[in-house]
């Protein structure tokens, strides 16, 4: 209870901070503060799909239902940071370059990783049974660990040589001007991350006690 | 028939059920049920509609992984893994298809392949003598009578004349005559090996020597 | 008594073999696929026009009409055994990765007929100056390879679910983007003079990592 009203306080704190208190980075102007809440949801994206990935592999070797809640949880809420992310990056882009969409690097990763988590989620959608659910996805999510890579570094690259690359400071400098940018930054880093992982554990517990009803209900009947 | 078969049974065969339960995801299919059977011998294996029969011989076809419970099943001494008792057993059940476009004899050679049998067409060839379908073996299986799918799917679980014969109500659509094929074969298989006969035909119960007999709630109890 | 290669080889080469007779016998799904694909390739030729020498253009054409016929053609050889009810029989025969195997060679030669009417058909369409065939020919055999590793694992999974169709195309799609992102690369240098082998080798890389996932992979496919 305590923790969670501390987290929200901690992330509404860095956030008027990030308005107030820390400085622009002289390129990026007003649009600096975008830094600290669409890079942490891109993080959290990643962290999201790589947790479902492993729980999905952890599920077909041990196979414990508890793998593919994290699996699926991990999915449902890697998605919604991922929109987010997406969605901040579009706007960012308007901003900054004049168009929504350029399929720079940037862009086509996280939109790929969107694609996957349409995907596994589709895929989940349209199986019957609990165990066939469990297993087909993990399968799915485990091919699927294959293709990232290519996907994250070597894909995006295809086209640097088709379209210009963007003039513009690369988002990783993370304003490596201004410590108080940089703080204010890994504070919302951090922030966003307790936020994954308590809605993660939210909703994984939420499966728990739903299953443990349903055998109830079912043992009794 | 009995040479051939004796030939190719040189080992003894042992099962061993532990608290063996299957759910199908919240519905019962088999109860917790604990049994050793060893060959030679005929097990006739009975119960109600919805015990659990079919999905039984499933499990221990290694075509079902059980829920609970353990089931080991040696050859020979020799403990055989699920993946490995897929590929040697003979299993016939009334959900067994073949593939329409081929022939009697094309699906039985095909399975006699896949499954490195030495001389395949031999293998196929005997098979379909044994339950009396050589005559029609060119024939496609959509032009078979649903009696005649029933013997091909007895000839299928006898290809290569395994040590381990799952029968799940193989006298369904069989004639008198089929029937009577039925019990030569068990009875030949019996000699040497071991059949698991799921049933609830009393002249197919006649056949086995012992038995298993599946309750809808509670326990299966070798008798 | 473990089961040796020899017979394993034996399970894929039997079922490869059945699976030829079969869509022989059959031959809806090949005739369903070269439709879909003919057909697909005059909508893009009639949309577009003959493009000339833009090269850029043309190479990525090519490839999505080619992963068009794949995602129309390759999830056949799957949902066939479902909807007749044939995988009990094929489980009670062949080990999970030598049906893997078995389909994956089956879709390899389907693909390489499709695109034996479809690719030529392109090239006299669309128009575009004449490929460097060796270059050519080697990216198209390496994508194609590497498209149908990615489509058999998945409509192996896809098969088992409801509401197939739209739903294989959707799950393949990010496993073949890396596919025709290389291949489309190195189809357009080809024609612009220069070197496929970056592509090459991300291909076949691509096409090794699907295939060695696949291996582990299939043994878990089919449990019930």
């Amino acid at each position: 209870m305590i923790a969670r009203g501390l987290l929200f306080v901690w992330i509404a704190v860095w956030m008027v901070l990030g308005f107030v208190w820390a400085p622009v980075v002289p390129v990026l102007g007003d649009t600096t503060r975008v830094l600290y809440f669409h890079i942490p949801a891109a993080w959290v994206t990643v962290l999201a799909l790589a947790w479902s990935m492993i729980q999905s592999v952890l599920y077909l070797a041990k196979r414990r239902m508890e793998h593919d809640d994290h699996a699926a949880a991990a999915a449902e809420l890697g998605i919604l940071f991922c929109i987010v992310a997406t969605i901040s990056g579009s706007l960012w882009a308007k901003a900054m370059w004049g168009s929504y969409w350029n399929w720079d690097p940037r862009e086509t990763s996280i939109f790929f990783l969107l694609l996957i988590y349409a995907a596994y989620l589709a895929l989940r959608s349209a199986v019957d049974g609990e165990e066939r659910r469990a297993r087909l996805s993990a399968i799915y999510s485990a091919a699927a660990f294959v293709a990232v890579p290519f996907l994250m570094f070597i894909v995006p690259r295809i086209y640097d040589s088709l379209h210009p690359s963007p003039i513009l400071p690369s988002p990783r400098e993370k304003g490596s001007m201004d410590p108080r940018i940089r703080t204010v930054f890994l504070a919302m880093l951090v922030g966003f991350t307790a936020l994954f992982w308590w809605l993660l554990s939210l909703r994984t517990r939420f499966a728990r006690v739903e299953r443990r009803r349903l055998d109830a209900a079912a043992a009794g009947a | 028939m009995s040479a051939a078969l004796a030939g190719a049974v040189l080992c003894s065969l042992t099962l061993e059920a532990a608290g063996l339960a299957h759910r199908y995801g919240r519905r019962r299919g088999l109860d917790p049920l604990s049994f050793r059977v060893a060959s030679p011998g005929v097990v006739a294996l009975t119960g109600p509609n919805g015990s659990g029969k079919s999905t039984l011989l499933r499990i221990v076809a290694g075509l079902l992984r059980p829920t609970t419970g353990s089931l080991s099943v040696a050859f020979g001494g020799e403990s055989v893994s699920a993946a490995a008792r897929r590929l040697r057993v003979g299993f016939a059940s009334p959900e067994l298809a073949f593939y329409d476009e081929l022939s009697a004899e094309e699906n039985l050679t095909f399975a006699a392949e896949a499954r490195g049998l030495p001389d395949p067409g031999a293998a196929a060839g005997a098979a379909l003598e044994r339950v009396g379908l050589a005559a029609r073996a060119r024939d496609l299986v959509p032009e078979l009578s649903s009696g005649m799918q029933q013997r091909l799917r007895l000839a299928f679980a006898l290809l290569g004349a395994p040590p381990l014969l799952l029968l799940d109500e193989p006298g369904s659509h069989l004639d008198e005559e089929g029937c009577a094929t039925v019990a030569r074969v068990v009875d030949e298989q019996a000699e040497a090996g071991l059949v698991i006969l799921a049933t609830n035909d009393e002249r197919e119960t006649k056949l086995g020597t012992q038995r298993i007999e599946l309750r809808r709630r509670g326990l299966g109890d070798p008798a | 008594m473990a089961r040796s290669a020899s017979s394993s080889a034996a399970a894929v080469w039997a079922i490869l073999r059945k699976e030829c007779r079969s869509e022989w016998r059959t031959r809806y799904g090949l005739n369903a696929a070269l439709l879909f694909a003919i057909t697909s390739l005059a909508g893009v030729s009639f949309a577009v026009g003959p493009l000339g020498d833009r090269t850029d253009i043309l190479s990525g054409m090519l490839w999505v009409v080619l992963l068009f016929a794949a995602l129309a053609s390759l999830s056949h050889a799957f949902v066939r055994e479902i909807e007749g009810h044939t995988l009990t029989l094929l489980r009670l025969v062949a080990t999970p990765t030598a049906i893997g195997l078995g389909k994956l060679l089956f879709n390899l030669i389907f693909l390489a007929v499709i695109e034996a009417v479809t690719v030529p058909l392109f090239l006299l369409l669309m128009g575009g100056p004449p490929p460097k065939w060796g270059r050519f020919a080697l990216v198209l055999i390496l994508g194609s390879v590497a498209l149908a590793a990615a489509c058999t694992l998945v409509s192996a999974i896809i098969a088992q679910t409801r509401g197939r169709g739209a739903l294989f195309a959707g799950a393949s799609l990010p496993l073949l983007l890396p596919v025709l992102a290389a291949a489309v690369k190195g189809t357009r240098a080809q024609w612009q003079g220069g070197t496929v082998g970056a592509e090459a080798s991300i291909l076949i890389a691509y096409a090794a990592a699907v295939f060695g996932v696949s291996l582990l992979l299939y043994d878990h496919l089919w449990e019930d």
